[in-house]
């Protein structure tokens, strides 16, 4: 009797020494909304167009201040690396923006 | 879209001029100001994603979650639901655990494709508290400023993870002659065609080691999918930029790898640099230097004339334990330190750990003050920034100001 009863725990603790037990469930997420608020300014059509389909206008507008030149290579970066289809034409566009914003008040962004 | 939500503009308007003068990590009507030099520093608290708390939103898509510092102000470990999040590119929102799979190839004697039961099953499990911490945690302080994610210094966290030795999820497949490096990939997935695929990979040393994990779960639970459901890589004392989320696919590389993420970027200069350098040798960045925090006191706090003072924070040696922390200053007679008490080492050498300091009496205003984190290996954190135009693993010495009253 007593043999009998002590079986079956001594059969869980060999399972757990060869594979411990480890359950995995189905996982989803539901995120957030991604709003497109850029303010307004010459070239937002061109930024909307071209780069807001990577990109959250939050990255964009938290960026530290830097030169037209650099926001030019930024574009150049997105075209040949991350092969963004940005049409040569919207680039002065696109960088004339990120310059405008970058001039203005940060509560103005 | 939820109508109730407050835009990003309304929430600044809601702030109004008070934004400008508050001090660094002020809470202003639902946004935060990380005090970036020159700004811009204020990021919105929202909106709230599934399963976290608080979080600094620096990026909605993929999500960029910056953890308050006031998370780090208890104990040494970072809860599930403040720890940071950074996807490089978007990832799928659900994953079934019946279909998914790791696949094993390259320079191995067999390729084998494993379910999350046979990962399980590779081998021991083992249980190691490590931080993760970005490559670019605290760029957004960088002086001059860098581009990139415009991160405060909550880019890391300190989590128990448990899984099994990547080692011996490789061992499945067997490493065949010449294996170097073992490279690996997530289930994110780039927006553009063409673009480069976020795969990293270690040496192989690295890879064999102890406690570099292939881990399912964080502090007891199973990975949130924010933080790589159903698999991801371990590597404690590295930078996470190799702790890949979604493990899906392992190859093992008979060369170097010349993958963007490993050759091209996540790369710093092995020479010390100017802003002004080109053409530097570099090399990646791959170990974490030590670094330590204030977490009793924020920047411009008022503290008691002539009454005793306790400083509390916390530190971590980075790639090796933590041997000691100092609180260091400035003074008439030029600069002084004062060793501090290290708490109970809870999480072992990849772990934070708390520290505090004791001061008798109060005399004066503590001008820049900072505490100072020293690892078993003798790096120490430096006193200015090793600047870098990635603005890469900054462990300068973070200095606040304390007003007597």
């Amino acid at each position: 009797m007593s043999r009998l009863a002590i079986l079956p725990a001594l059969l869980i603790l060999a399972a757990c020494d060869s594979a411990p037990a480890v359950t995995f469930k189905d996982a989803s997420i539901t995120l957030p909304d991604d709003p497109l608020e850029l303010p307004e300014g010459p070239g937002r059509d061109a930024v909307l167009e071209n780069c807001t389909a990577c990109h959250s206008p939050s990255t964009m507008l938290q960026q530290p201040k830097v030169s037209r030149e650099k926001w030019e290579a930024i574009v150049g970066k997105m075209q040949k690396l991350y092969k963004a289809p940005i049409d040569d034409d919207a680039v002065p566009a696109i960088v004339g923006y990120m310059v405008h914003v970058q001039s203005q008040p940060e509560a103005a962004r | 879209m939820n109508d109730s939500r407050l835009s990003r503009r309304a929430l600044i308007a809601g702030a109004g001029t008070a934004a400008l003068a508050a001090p660094a990590l002020a809470k202003l009507g639902g946004m935060i100001d990380l005090g970036l030099p020159g700004g811009p520093g204020l990021r919105p608290l929202s909106p709230a994603f599934p399963g976290k708390g608080e979080m600094i939103v620096q990026r909605i898509r993929p999500p960029l979650l910056e953890t308050p510092m006031e998370a780090f102000a208890k104990g040494i470990i970072t809860p599930n639901d403040r720890m940071f999040v950074r996807w490089n590119w978007p990832f799928p929102t659900e994953v079934k655990a019946a279909e998914h799979r790791v696949a094993i190839g390259g320079a191995v004697k067999q390729a084998v494709s494993l379910s999350l039961d046979e990962i399980a099953g590779a081998g021991e499990h083992v249980e190691i508290v490590a931080i993760n911490q970005c490559a670019g945690n605290g760029r957004g302080l960088s002086e001059p400023r860098v581009t990139g994610t415009q991160w405060g210094n909550g880019a890391m966290g300190c989590a128990k993870w448990t899984g099994v030795r990547l080692r011996d999820v490789l061992a499945k497949a067997g490493l065949a002659e010449g294996a170097k490096r073992v490279r690996y990939a997530g289930l994110d997935v780039t927006l553009t065609e063409g673009a480069p695929q976020f795969i990293k990979s270690l040496p192989m040393d690295m890879a064999m080691r102890d406690d570099v994990l292939v881990a399912w779960a964080m502090n007891g639970e199973p990975l949130p999918i924010l933080h790589g459901f159903p698999l991801r890589i371990v590597v404690p004392g590295w930078f996470s930029t190799y702790w890949v989320k979604m493990l899906a696919a392992i190859e093992v590389l008979t060369g170097e790898d010349d993958s963007h993420y490993v050759a091209e970027t996540y790369r710093w200069p092995s020479v010390p640099v100017t802003p002004q350098a080109k053409d530097f040798p570099t090399v990646p960045i791959t170990a974490m230097p030590p670094r330590a925090f204030i977490t009793s006191h924020a920047d411009g706090a008022v503290v008691a004339k002539g009454e005793p003072l306790t400083l509390e924070g916390f530190a971590f040696g980075g790639d090796a334990a933590l041997e000691r922390v100092d609180l260091v200053g400035t003074g008439r007679g030029g600069g002084w330190e004062i060793p501090c008490d290290l708490g109970p080492d809870e999480g072992g050498q990849y772990a934070f750990r708390r520290w505090s300091v004791r001061l008798p009496q109060v005399a004066g205003d503590f001008e820049g003050i900072g505490v100072r984190a020293k690892n078993v290996k003798g790096a120490v954190q430096p006193e200015s920034l090793v600047w870098n135009r990635s603005g890469y693993a900054r462990n300068v010495i973070e200095r606040i100001t304390l007003r007597a009253q």
